[in-house]
């Protein structure tokens, strides 16, 4: 009988540092990413033909390079499946894989599992937000890391975070700056903030780097404005802005919108770091707390299954340090950036999958069960599963979406006919 | 047993001794379609009605359901008679406005893939013609031009025009928006209590709740609150939907049900591992796709062995699917009694208690009518149809004897 | 060297390794249909989480567009035209 490996879900840094670590130590790895390529949504890397690189910081890529060299180190111990997305565990506890490649689905039962795969960016919503032509920052920013060209046309970035001017200035030095990066909050309104966070100096050193991209290519960086709408116009989009009291039109062909991060948790097995097969989470899917916080906080779950298992101490108190300066960090920004909500007009599109409106969501009885709002409202019923409208209904009931307990696979939609092909290795 | 026990209705007092000036007042436990039903139509007779549901609308079986208003599926016998009148009471509904949009009239298909099953496709034909169902049967180059794509292995068919479709918890919500009945969520009953051998309210965790009557249509809950563990059994049921395969309206031209469903449903095949399959084209353009029966199962989770092999069985019935993928699983509880049908109708021994529950696997199709019925009887009027062969008397008497 | 799979008919060039998103949107193509009553198709998140981008494969199931390598000759569609032509 094969010895049962630990499971990686998700190669972005958290995970490539949770698999490096564990093989490591000896064990068996079977580390699951859903793409072609490890690296996760910051090392996102070029397509293979592609010499275009993307300007990134050189911290960040030293400290990918280093990861890989880990990986490599102990090749022979981590079995590496690409294009194979985790599904979920289901009833028998099985962990099940949708293999793209293969168009099979197969099941595995791992000693272990550290769950690694990341974080959504949240949106705040606005009419239009569903057309095309808008976009993520994120999203962009792994599409222009893949290609290393900027779309093309004028682009608007909107939202709120450090997320924004780090992609402006990479579109900027691919040699399309946007036409302005529009920043809800206030930064200036918070000095204390902005003092605490200027003692930080991995982001902040990062943060002037991106900033004199932008001041080189003269891109704009508004505070306090917000896009109130989207319209299609020709091949383009027109965006109207608010700043202050001022509404203003922009003609745009691509607006990037970005409202921060948050867990992606959607389906995601629930931690259970004491169980017959222990799972952890690890990275943004566990606490958004950033990069360099995620290389740590692989390393923090791999160190945990490794002790629960026999084979080492609990993990190093220095990353338990630095995972909290990542999370003062990120508090203190949030503070620096807060703004106040805005509620969206009732035909703001809510659920984007099933076109369910704000409207039809205030229309739901103020105590409507799980069950109401999902049937009855159909929201989080539909191909996401409810993990851009979850958030936002969070936000707009003051109570998060109810999620499905125990949680349902599969996590991710999946072939009927590769799910009816089902492989189960029952013998490990 | 005939039911000749009720009383004076429309005028004076009702059967549980009410004047009628001050209205009946019918705590209904359960909010899935059959309590919702109840709580509509005893509202619009004039009743007060409190709906107490240990979560919310359709938090049970009718939300984890498929929606198949048929006759084709039922056995033989009082189910077959009564599906009739359910489904002409979901017509009747469809007409006068209660349910309009959200019954759809449309096919099934029974499908045969071997010899063995075309026997069991004709003799469950033929048993439907007897009760008064329109037959038709359709050979394999007719059913290719309704279902383009099906399966090679399919022989034979049989087609029955004027079943229909219908999401219990669209049902269910509408019954309740066009209700004045109050509804109150998060209010699991813990007890109904009596007083003098009749009820008079019931406990919701330390809260009494007067009532002048009590319905318990608490789906598998209604066992505890009735000590019917021995007579309802939980029969959970896992099934998959789909993406969408079409724009608007139903993928395909009626609803595919295999004989290994029929042979579940006559009771031919009892095994938790067996798949009676159905594959339903929904009004959204997704397909739900059912299903097991695995009895003593109460829980809410799918296990990917009993999916992928409801998905092989599928793909073989239809194989256009392989271009669909599945958004989710779930599972959902049937109420089943020990002799398989539902049990509607008076407590035999507590007064103004009326029970209906145990409607397995035909609860969307029975619900409204049933719900209606039990409306009925609370008001002390007669039903609309003979239902005394649901009687829970037939236990209470089998209990005596045992 | 370019390959090529199709869009509605119509073919895209890309380049190995390259997403089907990132060769339609080099192509200019950010609509991805409107296939329903619900919003249309478009490449939104990138990471496989929003779903926005999923179109319909001849033969096969539908696939995310940021998650899927183009590859030669497929041919794409807006949902749910094209997979519903089964062989
Ligand atoms: C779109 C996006 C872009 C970002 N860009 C930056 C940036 O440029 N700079 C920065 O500092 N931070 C960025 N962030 C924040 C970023 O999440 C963290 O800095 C860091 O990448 C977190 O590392 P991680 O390993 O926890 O998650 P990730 O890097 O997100 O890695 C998760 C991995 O899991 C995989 N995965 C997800 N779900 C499944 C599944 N079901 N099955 C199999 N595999 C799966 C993903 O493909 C991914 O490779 C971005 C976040 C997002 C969402
Ligand atoms: C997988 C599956 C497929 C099906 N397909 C079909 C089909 O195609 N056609 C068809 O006709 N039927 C179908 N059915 C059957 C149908 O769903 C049920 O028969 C029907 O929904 C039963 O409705 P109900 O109102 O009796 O019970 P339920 O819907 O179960 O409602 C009972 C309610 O009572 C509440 N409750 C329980 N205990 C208490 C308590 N102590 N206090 C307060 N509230 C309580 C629950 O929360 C629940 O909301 C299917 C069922 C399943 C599981
Ligand atoms: S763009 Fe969101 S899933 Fe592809």
């Amino acid at each position: 009988m094969r010895e049962a490996p630990i499971l990686v879900v998700g190669a972005g840094p958290a995970g490539a540092s949770a698999a490096a670590t564990i093989a490591e130590a000896g064990l068996p790895v079977l580390l699951i990413e859903q793409r072609d390529q490890l690296g996760g949504a910051i090392h996102r890397q070029p397509a293979a033909g592609n010499e275009e690189h993307v300007w990134r910081p050189a911290r960040h890529r030293r400290n990918w390079a280093a990861l890989t060299a880990r990986l490599q180190a102990s090749a022979e111990r981590i079995e590496i499946r690409t294009e194979t997305i985790f599904l979920g565990v289901d009833s028998e506890g099985r962990f099940l894989f949708d293999d793209r490649h293969e168009a099979c689905v197969f099941a595995r039962r791992p000693r272990a599992a550290i769950i690694a795969v990341g974080a959504i960016e949240t949106i705040r919503p606005f009419p239009g937000w569903e057309l095309p032509g808008v976009m993520t920052a994120g999203g962009a920013q792994v599409l222009l890391k893949e290609t290393g060209r900027p779309p093309e046309g004028p682009i608007l970035l909107a939202g709120g975070g450090p997320l924004l001017p780090a992609l402006a200035a990479q579109l900027a030095k691919a040699g399309n700056p946007p036409v302005a990066v529009l920043e809800r909050g206030r930064p200036w309104n918070a000095p204390a903030a902005l003092a605490r966070l200027a003692l930080s100096w991995a982001p902040m050193s990062e943060a002037a780097a991106y900033a004199a991209a932008l001041a080189a290519s003269r891109v704009p960086y508004r505070c306090g404005a917000v896009v109130t709408q989207a319209e299609p116009d020709g091949d383009g989009l027109k965006v109207s802005i608010r700043v202050g009291e001022t509404q203003e039109p922009l003609l745009v062909r691509h607006l990037l919108i970005h409202d921060g991060i948050a867990p992606n948790r959607t389906g995601i097995p629930l931690p259970d770091p004491d169980g017959a097969v222990p799972i952890l989470l690890a990275g943004d899917g566990r606490e958004a707390l950033g990069a360099d916080a995620a290389i740590l906080d692989g390393r923090r779950a791999a160190m945990q299954v490794l002790a629960r298992l026999g084979h080492a101490e609990r993990g190093a108190p220095s990353d338990e340090r630095g995972l909290q300066r990542a999370r003062d960090f990120q508090a203190t920004l949030a503070r620096a950036l807060q703004a106040e909500p805005i509620v969206p007009p009732p035909e703001t599109l809510i659920c984007r999958c099933e076109g369910r409106s704000h409207a039809d969501l205030a229309a739901l009885a103020p105590d409507a069960s799980a069950r109401e709002i999902r049937l009855m409202g159909r929201f989080g019923l539909g191909a996401c599963q409810g993990r851009f409208c979850g958030p936002m209904i969070a936000a707009l009931r003051g109570q998060p979406l109810p999620t499905a307990s125990p949680p349902r696979w599969p996590l991710r939609p999946v072939s009927v006919a590769a799910l009816a092909r089902l492989t189960i290795d029952e013998t490990e | 047993m005939k039911p000749t026990r009720f009383g004076p209705s429309l005028y004076g007092t009702n059967r549980f001794g009410m004047a009628s000036s001050s209205p009946l007042h019918v705590a209904v436990i359960g909010t899935g379609i059959v309590g919702a039903s109840a709580a509509h139509f005893l509202a619009a007779a004039g009743a007060r009605v409190t709906l107490l549901d240990a979560s919310g609308p359709a938090a049970g079986a009718t939300g984890a359901s498929d929606g198949a208003v048929s006759v084709a599926s039922k056995r033989p016998g009082p189910m077959m008679d009564l599906a009739r009148h359910a489904r002409a009471f979901y017509v009747r509904c469809e007409q006068d406005g209660l349910f309009r949009g959200l019954f759809h009239r449309r096919s099934t298909f029974l499908v045969a893939r071997t010899a063995i099953e075309a026997d069991l496709v004709a003799q469950h034909g033929a048993d439907l013609a007897a009760a008064g169902e329109r037959v038709v049967e359709v050979d394999r180059a007719a059913l290719l031009d309704r279902i383009p794509g099906l399966g090679a292995s399919v022989c034979a068919a049989l087609e029955i025009p004027d079943d229909g479709h219908a999401l219990g918890y669209e049902i269910t919500e509408r019954l309740l928006a066009t209700s004045r009945a109050s509804i109150r969520r998060n209010a699991p009953v813990s007890e109904i209590v009596m007083r003098a051998g009749r009820a008079c309210g019931v406990a919701v965790r330390n809260e009494f709740l007067p009532a002048d009557a009590v319905l318990v249509a608490a789906g598998i809950g209604s066992a505890p609150l009735l000590g019917l563990g021995e007579i309802l059994i939980p029969r959970k049921g896992q099934m998959a939907v789909t993406d969408r395969a079409s724009v608007a309206g139903p993928a395909i031209d009626g609803h595919l049900m295999a004989a290994s469903y029929l042979a579940a449903k006559r009771g031919i095949v009892r095994d938790n591992s067996h798949i009676g399959l159905v594959i339903d084209p929904l009004m959204t353009g997704q397909f739900l796709i059912g299903g097991s029966r695995e009895d003593h199962r109460s829980d809410h989770s799918t296990d990917a062995a009993t999916i992928a092999a409801i998905l092989r069985e599928a793909l073989d019935l239809y194989p256009p699917l392989a271009a669909r993928r599945v958004l989710r699983s779930f599972a959902g509880v049937r109420t089943a009694s020990r002799d398989g049908l539902p049990i509607v109708g008076l407590h035999p021994h507590y007064a103004g208690v009326v029970i209906a529950t145990g409607f397995e696997g035909d609860g969307i199709c029975l619900g409204p009518f049933m719900g209606a019925n039990a409306a009925r009887l609370l008001l002390g009027e007669r039903p609309e149809a003979d239902l005394s062969a649901l009687s829970p008397q037939r236990f209470a008497r089998v209990e005596a004897h045992a | 060297m370019t390959s090529h799979f199709f869009w509605n008919g119509g073919p895209v060039a890309f380049r190995s390794g390259e997403t089907i998103a990132a060769a339609l949107l080099r192509a200019g193509i950010t609509d991805l249909g409107r296939p329903s009553a619900t919003p249309g198709g478009r490449v939104f998140c990138g990471i496989g989480a929003c779903q926005g981008c999923v179109i319909a494969v001849a033969g096969a199931a539908p696939v995310e567009a940021c998650l899927t390598p183009a590859r030669e000759g497929l041919r794409l569609g807006p949902l749910p035209a094209i997979g519903a032509e089964h062989a």
